[in-house]
C-alpha cells in the first residue's frame, strides 16, 4: 500500500511516500520536496559582494551559515585570482562564535518545537509552548546580534572580516548571557551538569537524564525506536576539520569527490525538486553525528560503537552537541583580541575574476557556496545545503540515508519520527 | 459589606493563523526571537502556525478553511504555489474574507521581495507587487497591514497586534505600513548621526568611526524603518554592528550594488528622504569646509 504523509513542523513542508506491508510495516520510503526558489538564479548576475545579502535569504533557522559560507567562497575567489586576502585572529574567532550561535538555537528548537512535541504526541503526552526554550534561543541570538547587528539574515562578514568592531561590553554582554544559556542546557535540557551528561553516556544512563532530553528518549524508548533509524554508517564533514569515515574507518575528506544527482528531479520526470548531493557516488551522512565521529569525540563515539547509527546516537550527538559550543563560544570571547582589525580591506571585487568556494559546517551538515566570477560579478552560483545529504532520494539499490534510515519502520508514524531525528529543512534542501 | 465587582473574566484570545507562501522561514524565527512570547501569547491563540503548537496542522487548516481574527501571511504569493495540495489562489483570498485583520508579515508578503526576481511576472505581495497595488488582496487593503522588512521585527508584529487587540486605530503609509514604526528612518538614532551631519565617510568597514552612507552603500537615510529605535534583538541592528543599511523595508528591495554607494559628481545619486539635492550640496559643501578635529580622529584611542 502507498501512502502520501506530508511532514509539517519542519521548515518548510515535506512528503513522503511510504509503501507498507499488510503489517503497515515501512518497506519503502520516497522523500518529496516540492517547493523551489531559484536562489542560485537569484544570485547570477549580481555583483559578488551582493550575496552576503542574498544568500542568507536560503534559510530563516540557519541563514547566518549561508552568509559565512558566501563571505569564504569570495575571499577564496580573490586567493584563485591571485590575490592576497587576510583575516584578523578576532575576526575569524567573532565569526566563529555568531556561527555557533546558530547552532545552538537550531539544536534547542529542534529538540524543543520538534522531538518533544512529534514523541509527546505519539506517547498521548503533547506538551505545551516551550516557552523556556524560545526564551533561551532569543538569547543566544541575542548574543550573535551584539556582534552580527542581527539575527536572522544578518550580512555582518565580508571577504577581509567582519563590519563591527565591538569593545569589552559587547564581550562582557555576551558572556553573561552565555551563562544564562549554559544554565538552560543543564538545569532544563539535561538536568544535570555538562561532567555528568557525559558519565551519563560513559555509564549507558542516559535514559536517566532528568532533564527535557531525558524525556525525548524515554519518549523514543516506548516507541521501541531507540535502536532503530541506522543508515548506512557512512559519514562525511567537508567544513572545519574535514574528514570521511565508513565501515568505521576514517580518512581525508577530497571535495573533487562531492557530486549533485539531479535524476529525481521533476526535470528528470521524478517527483522531487530536490537534488542528492553524493560524495563518491554514495550517500554520505552530514551533521552533528558526523561531526562527532569524524573528530573523535569521545562521548559520542562510544555511543556509536555501542549502538551504531541508531536514532540514540544520532539525537544524542545533536545535543552533545549544544553543550561543545557552549563551551567552545566562552573559549573564544575569552581570548578575544579587541585590538586586533575587524577588517582588512582587500582589492576592490570588480578586480576578482576567478573561482570560489566556501564550506561550513551548518547546523544539519556540509553547506558548500561555490560560484565563477567575472570582474566581480556572480557568473555562476551553486549551492550544496547539508540536507541535500541527509535526505536524498535514492534508488532501492542505492538508497539516502534518511530512507535507509526508515525503511523497516513498524509504521508510517514512526517512520516519520525517524525521519526529524535528521533535522529536516525543505527551504535549504531545494532552496 | 460592600459588594466587590468581580474581575471581568479575561476576555477572548485573538484566534490568528500564520499562513506561509513562498519563504525562508525568516518571519517565523525573527517571531520566535520575541523575548515577550509569554505575554503576547496571554492575548492570542495560534489556529494554525508552521512552528508552535496550534488547534490545527496545515492539512486540516485547508480541508476546512475557518474563520479567524487575525491572518498573518508571511513570504511571497504566487498564485499557483501550494500548501499541503491547495494553491495560493484558493487559499489566501478565502482565508482573507474569513478574516477580520490581515498582517503581511516580512518584505516578500508586503511587496514580493527576494524570491520575486526569480519569476517577476507571477510573483508578487499580497498587496503591492513592488510599488504597485496589484495583488490578490488589493481589494481589501483597507484590512491590510504591511510589516515590510527582511525580516520584520518581532516587536512590529506584537505591536500591531496590541493595538488590534485594543481596538485603537492604525495609521497607515501609502503601503499600509503602521506609521508609528516606519515613520522613522533606518537613519534616525543611528550611531553614526554625527559623521553624517559633518560630511565624515568611514574610511573602510570594520571601524567605529565615519557615516557609511557615502561610499558603503548604507540606505539608511531614505529606508523607513524603526531598527535604531526599536533595537534589533534588543541590542542592535545593522548600522551599529557596522553593517550599511540594506533597505529590506522598501518596495524596491532588493537593490543592486548594495555595498557601495552610487554617486553623482561624487555626490550620493540618492539623496536623504525629502531633501532637496540643492539643500544638501549647499549643506554638505558647508560642513565639508570644516575640518572638525574630533570626527577625524579615532573614537577610542590611548591618548589623554
Amino acid at each position: 500500500m502507498i501512502t502520501h504523509e506530508l511532514i509539517e513542523r519542519i521548515e518548510g513542508e515535506a512528503v513522503l511516500d511510504f509503501q507498507t506491508d499488510k503489517n503497515g510495516h515501512v518497506e519503502d520510503a520516497a522523500i518529496r520536496f516540492l517547493h523551489f526558489r531559484g536562489m542560485e538564479a537569484i544570485l547570477e548576475g549580481r555583483n559578488a559582494l551582493d550575496a552576503l545579502v542574498i544568500a542568507p535569504r536560503v534559510c530563516g533557522i540557519c541563514g547566518h551559515s549561508h552568509l559565512i559560507a558566501a563571505a569564504r567562497m569570495i575571499e577564496s575567489a580573490y586567493i584563485d585570482a591571485g590575490f592576497s586576502l587576510t583575516i584578523s585572529p578576532k575576526a575569524q574567532m567573532i565569526r566563529d562564535i555568531t556561527l555557533s550561535c546558530e547552532l545552538i538555537q537550531n539544536h534547542i528548537k529542534w529538540l524543543y518545537l520538534v522531538m518533544l512535541h512529534e514523541s509527546g504526541k505519539m506517547v498521548g503526552e503533547e506538551p505545551s509552548v516551550a516557552l523556556k526554550a524560545l526564551y533561551a534561543t532569543s538569547q543566544i541570538n541575542q548574543l550573535c546580534a551584539l556582534f552580527s547587528g542581527q539575527w536572522p539574515h544578518s550580512s555582518y562578514a565580508l571577504p577581509g572580516g567582519v563590519t563591527c568592531d565591538p569593545t569589552h561590553i559587547e564581550v562582557m554582554q555576551a558572556l553573561k548571557i552565555l551563562s544564562d544559556v549554559e544554565r538552560f542546557v543543564e538545569d532544563e535540557v539535561l538536568g544535570c551538569s555538562a561532567e555528568a551528561f557525559s558519565t551519563h553516556i560513559r555509564d549507558d544512563a542516559l535514559l536517566s537524564l532528568k532533564g527535557d532530553f531525558g524525556t525525548l528518549l524515554r519518549n523514543f524508548e516506548r516507541l521501541n525506536l531507540l535502536n532503530s533509524g541506522k543508515s548506512h554508517g557512512r559519514f562525511l564533514v567537508l567544513g572545519e576539520n574535514a574528514g570521511v569515515m565508513s565501515e568505521g574507518k576514517r580518512s581525508a575528506a577530497d571535495i573533487g569527490s562531492v557530486s549533485e544527482d539531479s535524476s529525481q528531479t521533476f526535470e528528470h520526470g521524478g517527483k522531487t525538486y530536490a537534488k542528492n548531493a553524493l560524495y563518491n557516488g554514495e550517500f554520505y551522512e552530514g551533521g552533528p553525528l558526523a561531526r562527532s565521529l569524524i573528530h573523535q569525540r569521545e562521548e559520542i563515539t562510544l555511543l556509536h560503537q555501542r549502538y551504531g547509527d541508531s536514532a540514540l546516537t544520532r539525537i544524542t550527538a545533536r545535543i552533545d552537541e549544544v553543550v561543545t559550543l557552549t563551551a567552545h563560544v566562552r573559549k573564544l570571547l575569552n581570548s578575544l583580541d579587541l585590538s586586533q582589525p575587524s577588517f582588512i580591506p582587500p582589492s576592490s571585487i570588480e578586480s576578482i575574476s576567478g573561482e570560489g568556494i566556501g564550506i561550513v559546517e551548518a547546523p544539519r551538515g556540509s553547506l558548500i557556496h561555490r560560484a565563477r566570477i567575472e570582474k566581480g560579478r556572480i557568473a555562476s552560483y551553486s549551492i550544496i545545503t547539508p540536507t541535500q545529504w541527509n535526505l536524498g532520494n535514492g534508488t532501492p539499490s542505492n538508497l539516502g540515508i534518511a530512507q535507509r534510515a526508515m525503511i523497516g519502520a513498524e509504521s508510517i508514524a514512526k517512520a516519520s519520527l525517524i525521519f526529524r531525528t535528521f533535522d529536516v529543512c525543505s527551504v535549504c534542501t531545494t532552496h | 459589606m460592600p459588594k466587590i465587582s468581580t474581575m471581568p473574566s479575561s476576555p477572548a484570545k485573538l484566534r490568528v493563523i500564520w499562513l506561509q507562501g513562498i519563504t525562508c522561514n525568516g518571519n517565523t524565527h525573527s517571531f520566535l526571537n520575541d523575548p515577550s512570547l509569554a505575554y503576547l501569547l496571554d492575548s492570542v491563540e495560534f489556529l494554525h502556525h508552521p512552528l508552535l503548537p496550534c488547534e490545527k496542522t496545515l492539512k486540516e487548516l485547508v480541508k476546512k478553511l475557518p474563520k479567524s481574527d487575525i491572518l498573518i501571511f508571511e513570504g511571497a504569493y504566487n498564485a499557483s504555489f501550494e500548501r499541503a495540495g491547495v494553491t495560493m489562489e484558493t487559499l489566501v483570498p478565502a482565508l482573507a474574507h474569513k478574516t477580520k485583520h490581515i498582517i503581511s508579515m516580512g518584505s516578500c508578503a508586503s511587496f514580493g521581495g527576494i524570491f520575486k526576481e526569480n519569476d517577476p511576472e507571477h510573483i508578487s505581495g499580497i498587496v503591492f507587487d513592488k510599488e504597485n497595488a496589484s495583488g490578490p488582496l488589493r481589494d481589501m487593503r483597507k484590512k491590510v497591514i504591511a510589516l515590510s522588512g527582511c525580516p520584520a521585527h518581532p516587536k512590529w508584529l506584537s505591536f500591531v497586534i496590541d493595538m488590534i487587540k485594543m481596538n485603537k486605530p492604525i495609521l497607515v503609509d501609502e503601503y499600509r505600513r503602521p506609521k508609528e514604526l516606519y515613520g522613522y528612518l533606518v537613519h534616525n538614532g543611528c550611531l553614526r548621526n554625527e559623521y553624517f551631519e559633518w560630511k565624515v565617510d568611514s574610511e573602510h568597514f570594520g571601524t567605529k568611526e565615519g557615516c557609511l552612507f557615502y561610499a558603503q552603500g548604507c540606505q539608511g537615510p531614505f529606508t523607513h524603518g524603526s531598527c535604531n529605535k526599536i533595537l534589533w534583538n534588543e541590542v542592535s541592528s545593522k548600522t551599529r554592528a557596522g553593517t550599511p543599511c540594506v533597505g529590506c523595508t522598501e518596495p524596491t528591495f532588493p537593490k543592486r550594488e548594495l555595498f557601495s554607494t552610487k554617486t553623482y559628481m561624487s555626490i550620493p545619486a540618492e539623496m536623504p528622504l525629502g531633501v532637496p539635492k540643492r539643500s544638501y550640496l549647499a549643506l554638505a559643501g558647508a560642513a565639508k569646509s570644516f575640518h572638525i578635529k574630533r570626527l577625524e580622529e579615532r573614537l577610542i584611542d590611548d591618548n589623554a
